[in-house]
């Protein structure tokens, strides 16, 4: 009996000393635990209880179950949107996932000028978003009014339909996104590229390999893993695309580059149907959970 | 030294945990003092607390005006800042605190649903029942019913701004779609007659014609075609409607698409034909919404456009074009000779949580802006004060579309026009005849407006963006679209 209570009693003891050990680390921890709590996991929770239910604004009415579900997977634009995502995701590895390998191979091969080259490449991303989308529209406006079509027209071509030809579309949103993004994106396989150990490029270069064997035996192999880990970053960011396509062409021309979040903010905005926002959004986090665990699993092959 | 970095360390997050909760604290406590903040179950109790306040007839009250104008427009805020004194005068009581609020879609549910919406606010044509329906706004039958405003209402705008018999606004204006016409552009294609007023077409094949001529004769876009969001849609619904169709019929109390008549699409190939056959239109017509198209007709990109008469100091005050180069005609004849104008009304509502008092006192401040169905001293001031500030601004005054049908108020409307008109009533003319013609006004669409816009917009942009567009199998599939979506939401 005695014995049994001392055993309890260490171990509490055991338990208080770890407890005062870790009240530091959680106590530094605690205004992050209570922002995210509150600005994060509580509006998740929330947003799946949403969904379940019908809704005046935010003020839950009744418990429908998955009605919500069944009414968003009906709507006729839910397939365009679907289809047209895994079109954005495409497209923007054909277009947008070698870009910048290349641009950080280029800068790191670079003698002179690579600050200049290094700020100009970054450049685009210093821009607001929104002003950027819009100065963009402005160069893809089909007509002779478009910049890109007087520049054409220079050169004897015919004004061009750019994003209004819907086989143009959803690509030429990626070479935005592309224009926009490839400069941040190239700092780390910069960095990626300069951790690599010099001497090899040194013992490579005695032994008589070109810059292209360089490329190929050595920087391609050493950044493999970290390609790897923005590749899987990219499809994520580029599931959850809204503003480009909600400015440029508003999900057009008949529905050619609405993306599922461009749904869940009609759903939202345009009709204050929140719980069918809601349930749209639940169904987009469980493909990105989905995809954030492959993330993990290639970071940690990587370690 | 360790441990001192560690007390440190402590003693910030410690600081930090404070000041956060201490932030909390402060939050809860304005939450608390704004009743109207709580969730649907607890406003009972608050609802209760607010009557006692108002039972107290000295007592002060706070009048939020979303209706205030827009820190840039120093003119209009001068006006206003009159209209207060006015008030004032009579109801010292109340503290009017201004409070522009521009409706969005984007912002409106996080400022109703925190309690911070104005008493009053404008919101769009389009956004009456929504808001109804999401409990947003207040219920002002018994206190119009009380002021005597009810029966004054033109009774087709009641009817938007009301459901279950329960009104929840009152018309600022009313609206009739016309054609809006930049004289000038027609100035310049010569398509004026002896006396010098523009020629405008009769039938939309005419008006095909009459664009061509413009865009001939001067280069610039002959029509203004919106595809870009349901604005598009909308246009649209009215234009098909000149060539025999309706979109949505009702059977047994169920609504039924009737998108892919052989009206509606006649009506869409004529549309594909102003851009592939005339090539007639601004250059590209999915990028044109609302706004941008009185931007093309106001800066002389395009000469004619669907506009409404409460919008005319779009393409003049905004964007520049001289006050008595505006024209509006009557909206085209279709084929057999059908003719509609799309009408409806611009509301002012009432914030769910404004008080009976603050919602009264609100009624008297549009009184004293001379929007209200009441003409007294105060009420001719104010109108007065609004045309003369639209004479000021290059704002066409023309004639109101009646919103209210009190013979007094309508009388005292046409004087303040004798008095401040600073147009050629004639420009004007076609476009005021055609709305007293019986018939010719028509209400938006029944079933689910919105949707029935943004399957139409669709097809829009796919017929203006592609040549081999095939009409009738598009126009099929906005049909099913509409019916599922009809039988899926309000059918059930």
């Amino acid at each position: 009996m005695a014995g049994t209570n001392r055993t309890t009693l260490l171990k509490k003891e055991k338990r208080n000393a770890m407890i005062r050990r870790d009240v530091a680390g959680w106590l530094i921890m605690l205004p992050t635990i209570i922002l995210f709590a509150f600005f994060v996991w509580e509006p998740l929770l929330e947003s799946v209880r949403l969904s379940l239910y019908t809704a005046k604004g935010i003020r839950l009415q009744e418990f429908v179950g998955f009605d919500n579900y069944m009414l968003v997977l009906k709507h006729p634009d839910f397939m365009h949107a679907f289809v047209n995502t895994f079109k954005y995701i495409l497209w923007s590895l054909v277009i947008g996932f070698f870009v910048p390998i290349i641009i950080a191979i280029l800068i790191t091969e670079t003698v002179h000028l690579k600050g200049l080259f290094k700020i100009g490449v970054y450049f685009p991303n210093i821009m607001p978003g929104m002003a950027m989308v819009m100065m963009l529209g402005y160069f893809y406006r089909p007509g002779n009014t478009g910049v890109l079509n007087i520049l054409l027209s220079k050169i004897g071509v015919e004004p061009l339909l750019w994003l209004t030809n819907p086989k143009w579309t959803i690509p030429l949103i990626v070479v935005t996104l592309t224009w926009r993004g490839a400069g941040a994106t190239a700092f780390l396989y910069i960095a990626g590229i300069n951790g690599i150990n010099s001497e090899l490029y040194e013992a490579a270069t005695l032994d008589g390999a070109g810059i292209r064997q360089r490329i190929r035996y050595i920087t391609l192999p050493n950044t493999f893993s970290l390609g790897k880990t923005l590749l899987i970053l990219q499809i994520i960011a580029v599931f959850q695309i809204l503003y480009e396509p909600l400015v440029m062409t508003n999900g057009g021309p008949n529905n050619a580059s609405i993306s599922i979040m461009q749904l869940v903010y009609n759903y939202a905005f345009r009709d204050f149907n929140y719980p069918a926002a809601a349930s749209l959004s639940v169904m987009m986090c469980i493909v990105l959970i989905v995809l954030s665990g492959l993330y993990f699993k290639a970071t940690r092959s990587k370690d | 030294m360790k441990k001192m970095t560690r007390l440190l360390s402590l003693i910030l997050c410690m600081v930090m945990v404070t000041t956060m909760l201490s932030a909390c604290a402060k939050k809860e406590e304005t939450v608390d003092s704004k009743p109207q903040d709580s969730a649907a179950p607890t406003t009972a109790a608050t609802a209760t607390a607010a009557p006692t306040q108002a039972a107290e007839p000295a007592e002060k009250i706070q009048l939020t005006l979303g209706i205030w104008p827009e820190d840039t427009l120093t003119a209009d805020i001068e006006m206003h800042q009159g209209y207060v004194k006015t008030f004032n005068a009579t109801h010292p009581n109340v503290e009017v605190v201004p409070a522009y609020y521009k409706y969005a879609t984007d912002t409106f549910v996080p400022l109703a649903e925190s309690g911070n919406l104005p008493v009053i606010f404008e919101t769009w044509y389009t956004e009456p029942q929504k808001l109804i329906n999401g409990n947003f706004v207040a219920d002002i039958t018994d206190i119009l019913n009380e002021y005597g405003w009810t029966d004054k209402i033109n009774p087709s705008i009641r009817e938007l701004l009301s459901k279950d018999g329960r009104i929840y606004g009152i018309p600022r204006d009313g609206y009739a779609l016309g054609l809006m016409i930049n004289v000038e552009l027609f100035e310049q294609a010569g398509l004026v007659d002896a006396e010098g007023y523009p020629i405008y077409p009769k039938t939309w094949a005419e008006l095909a014609e009459t664009a061509k001529k413009i865009k001939d004769a001067t280069g610039a876009a002959g029509f203004c075609l919106l595809a870009h969001d349901n604005a598009g849609g909308w246009h649209f619904t009215n234009i098909a409607w000149a060539f025999g169709a309706t979109f949505t019929t009702e059977e047994n109390g169920k609504f039924v698409a009737n998108v892919d008549s052989p009206e509606a699409i006649a009506a869409m190939e004529y549309v594909k034909s102003l851009r592939w056959d005339y090539d007639v239109l601004t250059p590209d017509p999915t990028s044109e919404g609302w706004a941008s198209g009185f931007a093309n007709l106001g800066t002389g990109a395009a000469a004619m456009y669907i506009g409404a008469n409460d919008a005319v100091n779009q393409p003049t005050q905004v964007n520049g074009l001289p006050v008595d180069k505006l024209a509006m005609a009557a909206l085209p004849a279709g084929p057999n000779g059908l003719q509609f104008s799309l009408s409806g009304g611009t509301p002012y509502m009432f914030s769910k949580n404004a008080t009976p008092d603050q919602i009264r006192a609100a009624l008297d401040y549009l009184e004293v802006m001379g929007k209200a169905p009441v003409v007294t001293d105060d009420a001719i001031a104010g109108m007065r004060a609004d045309a003369q500030n639209r004479v000021n601004n290059g704002v066409p005054v023309i004639q109101r579309f009646p919103c209210w049908v009190d013979q007094d108020i309508l009388n005292a409307e046409n004087d303040i026009l004798k008095e401040f008109g600073n147009v050629d009533s004639k420009l004007y003319q076609s476009y005021f005849d055609i709305l007293k013609v019986d018939g010719n006004l028509r209400l938006e669409e029944p079933g689910s407006a919105q949707d029935l816009y943004a399957e139409l917009t669709k097809v829009l942009q796919a017929v203006v963006t592609d040549k081999n567009a095939d009409v009738a199998v598009l126009m099929k599939t906005a049909d099913q679209n509409y019916q599922s979506i009809l039988d899926n939401t309000v059918n059930k």
